[in-house]
């Protein structure tokens, strides 16, 4: 890289977000994000994407459906 | 799963390690075998399936189908290959195959072939740091129902890696593989839908005056809204 690293970080945040860049790679952005105020703001808007979503999707299926499902189960093991 | 795989390996077990396998006795029962594996992710199929569906009736029944056919299907899972990816699967093909077909939606299979303008995501205005700090802070106080909403309102495929990717956390490889499609498709979807979230979600901050948000042309979100 001949720029100041954040043409690269820029382009694979996501990735890196979700650990699928290389472990060269992840070394490369993660150690720029430590330098980088503009680059660590927008990794940061997306990290708490990722939390929030991760968040407001947990979810508890309905006793009805798990009595239902085992009720499903034990009929085709007859 | 853990004991399979060691028994896989029997040839180098010790005698010791045979008679804790037979003291854990692996049910021999398939239907055992199969709620103890497969059922623990009921809640997570429940809640991807409320994504798919949304609304509860038909997520439950989703979910009830998708097991019917993981159980009856059981025998040809792979013991030690990734169980939730396979449930997922068969989840997604069901609701493919079950449930799609009646909802009309207008954009199903063409778009990934759609340009980011015709959705909304106009490129990124140049923000400065400060008002991407502010971004975060204000997405982080948004409330759950803003959120669901958000991925209710983005195409069903976006939403659908988003959830694979965030709430799951499976890797772009195993989420080509639940959506049957090429990894890049995966990764156009994932940063079409994060980013439609994202302007979803700061204009709903913008609008509830959570805190100050990005000045996006208001014409974005008209156009990325009308998607649905």
């Amino acid at each position: 890289m001949t720029d100041c690293g954040c043409n690269k970080a820029k382009a694979e945040l996501e990735e890196y977000l979700h650990r699928e860049v290389s472990d060269a790679d992840f070394l490369d952005i993660s150690e720029h994000l430590a330098t980088c105020d503009d680059c660590s703001a927008e990794h940061l808007v997306g990290v708490v994407l990722t939390e929030k979503v991760r968040k407001a999707c947990q979810e508890k299926a309905p006793e009805e459906l798990r009595i239902a499902v085992l009720g499903r189960l034990e009929q085709l093991s007859l | 799963m853990a004991v399979l795989a060691i028994a896989e390996e029997s040839v180098t077990l010790s005698d010791l390690e045979l008679a804790l396998m037979t003291d854990m006795s692996e049910p021999s029962d398939p239907r055992a075998l199969f709620e103890e594996q497969a059922l623990p992710y009921m809640d997570q199929l429940y809640a991807a399936a409320m994504r798919l569906t949304r609304n509860p009736a038909d997520a439950a029944d989703l979910v009830q189908e998708t097991f019917v056919k993981a159980y009856t299907a059981f025998a040809q899972f792979q013991q030690g290959t990734n169980l939730k990816a396979w449930l997922y699967r068969i989840q997604t093909n069901t609701f493919i195959n079950n449930y799609r077909k009646n909802q009309r939606n207008p954009y199903q299979g063409t778009i990934d072939d759609l340009e980011d303008w015709q959705l909304g995501g106009a490129e990124s205005v140049t923000q400065s740091t400060s008002t991407r700090s502010a971004e975060a802070e204000a997405i982080d106080h948004l409330p759950d129902s803003a959120v669901k909403n958000a991925l209710q309102a983005i195409p069903e495929d976006f939403r659908m890696a988003v959830y694979f990717a965030d709430v799951e956390g499976f890797s772009y490889q195993e989420i080509a593989d639940i959506m049957k499609t090429p990894v890049g498709t995966v990764m156009s979807r994932l940063h079409r839908g994060r980013k439609m979230l994202r302007e979803l979600l700061a204009d709903y901050a913008k609008d509830r005056g959570i805190a100050a948000t990005t000045g996006r042309p208001a014409q974005t979100r008209n156009v990325s809204r009308s998607t649905r």
